[in-house]
């Protein structure tokens, strides 16, 4: 999974080093129209439906933490 | 009362003193009190609508709260297999999340609808009598105007705000009226904002602070400098903007531009003021608010300055309609079909950007009900579209001229860059309609007349070159701080560590530029800020 997000996030914004940033959100690193893009993104390849409510900076400040949403998401379906 | 009349010099330090007088525990009673007592010296009859406003946000959160535990409970009875119903865990879910939502949408749509009729009834039939005047009938709607409760804009987006977090499981329900009626009314915040989110507010309005004299001259500063900005420069600016705007057909060429930047600088230093006097006064209190601006003039895209301007506002349009509308089951559907008609590349921009003009064209009119801010937000949206879709082009184009997109030279003409497309949107913002942002932006850009400099046009506007050269200053000073602060400096953490005498000395001048230099109209009452009409 972890290579798939990875390719997906570079694919997104490849001057980011996405395995060292931990405040994505907080640090304004990726914008509303990246959040959308990926949220597209992340449905598709791991076939889960993150809703508005888990728009929440927590859940995409790291690549660990998308991880953790995704598994998340993949549990409940 | 306003921030800017003689009652609130009283108003302000008695709340204070009340507040730290009474036990903590019902501290925040004081600035309920002084809540209603800032917002009914304004308007009783209108404060009707931010009771009702408050009373059906509060009820359906409640309710909210409500059916939340009921699915919660459900769920664990289930899990312990004391429950066999009928339908599924998924089908009962759908099903609260029906209710929920048909809860939310009641409540939000009252309190939008009011807004709306409130602000946009006379815009409306004056546009439908226009429309068929157009084609030959007689428009035959009366002309209509309301007068706007104080704050309308501002507490209905942050109420609904509130029913929406709920409803998201973002917070939890409020449970006391008296004190979800402060968190709505809270005074340094109802004039113009920021519109807060309840978790990041609420809980510090509710809890006793205790007195801090540190943080109580920290804020005292605060508020100084924010009467600074809007005594002495802005009121300034708005001796030469407003006759520019106002009599546009009187100047022509360079002025409008001259006319267009002033105005931008103008409306930031009024706005970022009032929010300075905002965050001071809570910060005295004990409550930190979240902040509007973050030096927008240093942002080096438009999409970059929107996010340094209004940020609340940003915030709420972003969370409450841009992530709702660009993640819909329809704009997916749109998104499938755009991907196959022009490529996976381009096709997938595409909805983002409608939701995206969607979004701006809200923006534009929560200013007001006017064609022009209507072309004021769909100017933002389509420069931060086309700047998204260019920027590939933008990026060969530096490599082929070998500029270091890196470099100090590259980023100040980006911020340049972003000044002057601000500038241009703010002949749609700061003209007295459509028809004349249109007129001056053509005068701006067809005449070029720069003896204006030189031939006294910029001493006829009652500034002389002194206070020119006032004016010049403080805005320099205002730039340097923010220099300062983009580099992670804290103004007045650095000011605090300073020697006694240096530090008095400094705010005692402070005070005397406002006593001498600052603009009090009569009655001592100054132009109100900008952003209280919205």
């Amino acid at each position: 999974m972890r290579e798939e997000l990875m390719k997906i996030l570079n694919e997104l914004r490849p001057e980011v080093d996405f395995e060292k940033e931990k405040a994505l959100i907080d640090d304004g690193v990726l914008d509303s129209f990246d959040i959308v893009a990926l949220v597209g993104d992340l449905n598709d390849t791991f076939d889960v439906n993150i809703n508005i409510e888990d728009l929440l900076p927590e859940n995409f400040n790291s690549a660990d933490a998308m991880i953790e949403l995704i598994t998340k998401l993949q549990g409940e379906e | 009362m306003s921030f800017l009349s003689l009652h609130f010099l009283f108003f302000l330090p008695v709340s204070c003193f009340l507040y730290f007088l009474v036990p903590r525990k019902v501290r925040w009673m004081v600035l309920l009190g002084a809540s209603g007592v800032f917002y009914l010296s304004n308007s009783v009859p209108l404060s009707i609508f931010l009771l009702f406003t408050a009373f059906t946000t509060f009820w359906t959160g409640k309710r909210l709260g409500q059916i939340r535990k009921e699915t919660d409970a459900f769920l664990k009875d289930w899990k312990e297999g004391k429950v066999h119903p009928q339908e599924t865990k998924k089908e009962y879910r759908a099903k609260q999340d029906r209710k929920k939502r048909r809860q939310v949408l009641l409540a939000a749509g009252a309190n939008i609808g009011v807004l709306c009729v409130l602000k946009y009834t006379g815009f409306l039939f004056s546009s439908l009598n226009q429309a068929m005047e157009a084609l030959g009938l007689t428009g035959g709607l009366p002309g209509v105007s309301f007068l706007l409760p104080l704050g309308i804009s501002f507490y209905t987006l942050q109420s609904v705000g509130y029913l929406i977090d709920v409803y998201r499981g973002r917070c939890e329900a409020d449970t006391n009226f008296a004190k979800y009626l402060l968190f709505v009314s809270f005074f340094p915040q109802i004039v113009q904002g920021p519109i807060s989110r309840y978790d990041q507010l609420a809980h510090q309005l509710y809890e006793g602070h205790s007195f801090d004299y540190h943080r109580v001259s920290m804020g005292a500063q605060l508020i100084l400098w924010g009467y600074l900005k809007k005594l002495v420069i802005t009121e300034r600016l708005s001796m030469i903007t407003d006759p520019i705007f106002q009599e546009y057909l009187n100047y022509s060429g360079i002025t409008m531009l001259l006319g267009a930047a002033l105005y931008g600088f103008q409306v930031y230093i009024d706005f970022s003021g009032g929010m300075d006097i905002t965050r001071g006064i809570a910060q005295m209190l004990g409550i930190d608010m979240t902040e509007n601006f973050a030096r927008p003039y240093f942002a080096r895209s438009l999409a970059e300055f929107w996010r340094r301007w209004h940020i609340t506002l940003g915030a709420w349009m972003r969370d409450y309609v841009f992530y709702p509308i660009s993640l819909s089951a329809a704009f997916s559907r749109l998104g499938k079909r755009t991907r196959k008609w022009f490529g996976t590349q381009t096709g997938k921009m595409i909805p983002t950007f409608l939701a995206m003009f969607i979004t701006f064209l809200l923006v534009g009119i929560w200013h007001g009900a006017e064609w022009k801010y209507v072309a004021y937000g769909l100017w933002n949206a389509a420069i931060i579209s086309s700047s998204i879709l260019l920027e590939p082009f933008y990026k060969r184009m530096a490599e082929k001229l070998h500029i270091r997109t890196e470099g100090a030279g590259w980023k100040l003409f980006q911020m340049i860059r972003t000044f002057f497309l601000v500038s241009l949107g703010r002949f749609f913002s700061g003209a007295v309609s459509l028809e004349s942002a249109l007129t001056m932006m053509k005068s701006a850009f067809t005449v070029w007349n720069p003896e204006i400099f030189t031939d006294g046009t910029l001493l006829s506007f009652g500034l002389g070159r002194k206070d020119y050269l006032f004016v010049f200053i403080l805005t320099l000073f205002i730039f340097a701080v923010g220099i300062y602060q983009e580099r992670g400096g804290r103004v007045r953490e650095t000011m605090s560590k300073q020697k006694l005498p240096l530090r008095w000395a400094f705010y005692l001048g402070a005070i005397l530029i406002l006593v001498l230099f600052g603009h009090y109209g009569p009655g001592y009452s100054a132009a109100e800020f900008v952003y209280q009409q919205f």
